[in-house]
């Protein structure tokens, strides 16, 4: 017998591992977010997380947290990119390399890495809990705000500078009218990969010693006391929460979406 | 159970059974062996990769086993990281015929009756192979028939709760003689505590009974002191952990026994078998630390084995194998090589344990020495030689020291010991109190801070839109002086 595939059946395999690991699993969670322990339907989980101060703390915290780590990321990112991407330096993309290079090595070895320096710089690293979470967060995402807005940067056609120089616009205005406007996908891509991610990473907080729970960690802990219903709602909303982000930000950038920085 | 969950489970069941079943008739056609799924604590046993020449545990016992039966054993050894997540994997459907969890959980196990109970045969004094009845402890095995878990569960490792610490730098040796030293200021930073919700709730009982046990106190007030789940005094607690919480170095999983050893904190809240570990680390740079019971309380904890029903399955030869596994563990020279790999005591109390402990930590050629009492656990009136310099005193009770003391505390400490119950269906209120302490609350950010940030994030994102939409709003964009804009 002849085998004939079609293209349509090239992506059975995806398909299968889409409804094992996500539909299904996604279903789960729905399912246990609305039933309580004894498998009936309930509003209950949902009120609580909206009604305690705690969770809404939480959620505040997490959002403090992966704010400020997106924008010194972004502060630190995007002069950066915009050397790296500008220079005629041959050796760019050694440059380069050394801002991936860390993540080629586990992210738990960097952070206890990180630690023993921080130890080393601040005496007593449990005072400033705060700060060392979004140092450890910073170090940890720092290269996923860098690649893509160094990819959208150095997209950007020269002629459109040069166009903006005979026009008589100078190097600030140049940047504010022409650079920034057009690395505007590269900068969503990178607080994206950014800020989503550094809502729930708590590894980090726990190395570092920060004992305050964020979103990671509050899920977490009502799984460890088998709480499954509520960890299951606090995950879905931190799902919503990413679904909203993502919609928005693609909605933002809907016309570049070619040019998004997806090296990653 | 529900549909969803039913299904979930026999599908969690079907992944992990489905393997099993491969393996099982690839080797019954070779040499028929029965699969023995073990699930314990992880490096809680020899993992053999201490020393040249040394198998693992398990291997052994296979060795062992196959050798004196008429069918052949295979042991499929697991580990898991916490009670909880053991819990977790059994209810979503994992199957394991012998686990090795804490104290609470194993009462939890009991009490949802998934346990099977040892054979008769298992308690025969007569035979010889029947380590673990002959070589358990007397101390242990009151405890357990005490309990009534005698029966179900066999125990393997057991300890206290209590403080390792450096000397050098505690401004006073009396801190450490007290839970307290979780809210001392002049510790500041200085401490590590468990980060689990049990532990950290034990010591905080004795912060607030610290009037109560010091004075004169039965054993069965004692323990509902600390086993005290009332609606008040978990409000109570979460009070005074909210402000361990801001005075203490971390809240640690792992991490605090490094921190101990290379000199990061002070003070280190510590299961005895890890204090072990820790100050013969400590040993190896050079240091020495000590280990402290606070004379409030300490909690007495162990792990034993159980023989899950939905593992075993009414498989007879397998229940011989889960019980051989039991005392192949128990048999004395092995419970030795356990000790010494992974720093926890014994429940067993074999003469091959006492001349191991014996020839550790019996003092050669001391200035001072004392007489350490360790009838209670060995029986009859054994007694170890030791330093005197290796223990601090409290009138003429010993209620620090060093290894010896962590392994097998004297007397006085075991009055003090308390068994801490399952939280039962108050633990969804304890892990409320718990959550409630580590998470930012809402109330306790000052009105200011948030109206401030909030002002700023506001300015912040009208600036923005301002900024993107402004031709829109404030009109055409006009060129500047000496430029003119070309219509088409």
């Amino acid at each position: 017998m002849k085998l004939r595939f079609n293209r349509k059946q090239l992506c059975i395999p995806y398909a299968v591992f889409l409804i094992l690991f996500v539909i299904f699993p996604l279903l789960v969670l729905v399912y246990h977010a609305f039933t309580n322990g004894q498998g009936k339907f309930t509003f209950s989980n949902f009120t609580a997380f909206f009604s305690s101060t705690n969770t809404l703390g939480t959620l505040l915290y997490s959002f403090a947290v992966a704010a400020v780590t997106t924008l010194v990321c972004l502060a630190i990112a995007y002069p950066t990119a915009y050397i790296l991407a500008r220079s005629n330096f041959k050796k760019k993309y050694a440059l380069l390399l050394l801002f991936i290079l860390p993540m080629w090595i586990n992210f738990t070895l960097r952070v206890t890495a990180l630690k023993e320096i921080l130890t080393l710089i601040e005496g007593n690293i449990s005072k400033y809990q705060f700060f060392n979470s979004v140092t450890g967060m910073t170090y940890d995402f720092l290269p996923f705000m860098i690649l893509p807005l160094y990819t959208s940067l150095s997209k950007l056609d020269k002629s459109y500078l040069e166009a903006a120089a005979d026009l008589g616009a100078g190097k600030f205005t140049t940047f504010m009218r022409v650079t920034l406007p057009l690395s505007v996908p590269g900068i969503i891509s990178g607080v994206t990969m950014v800020f989503l991610p550094s809502m729930t990473n708590y590894v980090v907080l726990d190395m570092l010693y920060n004992s305050t729970y964020i979103m990671g960690s509050l899920i977490g802990s009502y799984f460890s006391a088998y709480d499954w219903n509520n960890g299951a709602l606090i995950s879905l909303v931190l799902l919503v929460i990413i679904f909203i982000v993502t919609l928005a930000t693609n909605r933002f950038s809907e016309k570049d979406s070619g040019n998004r920085g997806t090296l990653l | 159970m529900s549909l969803v969950k039913r299904f979930f489970s026999a599908f969690a069941a079907a992944a992990i059974i489905f393997p099993c079943f491969v393996g099982f008739a690839g080797c019954k056609k070779s040499d028929s062996a029965i699969t023995l799924r073990v699930c314990s604590w992880e490096e809680y046993i020899d993992e053999g990769d201490r020393e040249e020449g040394i198998n693992p545990m398990v291997d052994d016992f296979t060795e062992w086993f196959n050798s004196s039966h008429d069918y052949k054993v295979k042991v499929e050894y697991s580990t898991f990281g916490t009670n909880e997540d053991l819990y977790n994997s059994l209810s979503l459907g994992d199957v394991y015929d012998l686990v090795c969890p804490s104290d609470y959980m194993i009462m939890k196990l009991i009490a949802e009756d998934e346990c099977l109970d040892y054979s008769d045969e298992f308690f025969d004094v007569a035979a010889e192979e029947n380590y673990y009845v002959n070589n358990v402890s007397p101390y242990i095995d009151g405890i357990f028939k005490a309990n009534g878990w005698d029966k179900k569960a066999a125990c393997y490792m057991w300890g206290t709760t209590g403080l390792v610490y450096n000397t050098d730098k505690l401004k006073n040796t009396k801190d450490v003689s007290t839970w307290k030293i979780l809210l001392n200021e002049a510790y500041k930073r200085q401490v590590t505590v468990k980060d689990n919700v049990r532990d950290a709730y034990f010591a905080t009982l004795g912060i607030i009974n610290s009037d109560k046990l010091g004075g004169e106190i039965t054993s069965a007030e004692r323990s509902a002191l600390l086993n005290d789940v009332d609606a008040r005094t978990i409000e109570e607690a979460e009070r005074v952990l909210k402000k361990i919480k801001e005075n203490v170095y971390s809240f640690e999983t792992d991490a605090g026994k490094s921190d101990m050893v290379t000199g990061k904190v002070i003070a280190n809240y510590q299961w005895s078998g890890d204090a072990v570990y820790i100050m013969d680390e400590a040993e190896n740079d050079g240091k020495t630390l000590w280990y402290s019971v606070p004379d409030e309380c300490a909690n007495l904890w162990f792990d034993g084995w159980l023989m899950l029903k939905r593992g075993i399955n009414g498989n007879g030869q397998r229940r011989v194998a889960a019980e051989a596994f039991v005392n192949f563990l128990s048999r004395p020279d092995n419970a030795v090589r356990n000790m010494e790999y992974i720093g926890y005591t014994s429940a067993i109390a074999g003469d091959e344990v006492y001349e191991y402990i014996n020839d550790s930590y019996a003092s050669g050629g001391a200035e001072e020495t004392l007489e350490y009492d360790v009838s209670y656990f060995f029986g009859g009136d054994c007694k170890i030689i030791a330093d005197k310099a290796d223990f601090g005193f409290d009138g003429t009770n010993i209620n620090r020291g060093r290894q010896l003391f962590a392994q097998y505390p004297p007397q006085n400490v075991i009055d003090r010991s308390v068994i801490m119950m399952d939280f039962g269906d108050k633990l969804s209120d304890i892990n409320a109190m718990w959550i409630s302490v580590r998470c930012q609350d809402l109330k306790d950010i000052s009105p200011v801070a948030i109206g401030v940030t909030a002002a700023v994030a506001a300015v912040a994102v009208t600036g923005i839109l301002l900024y993107v939409f402004r031709y829109r709003i404030f009109g055409k964009y006009k060129p500047k002086k000496g430029y003119e804009k070309v219509e088409k």
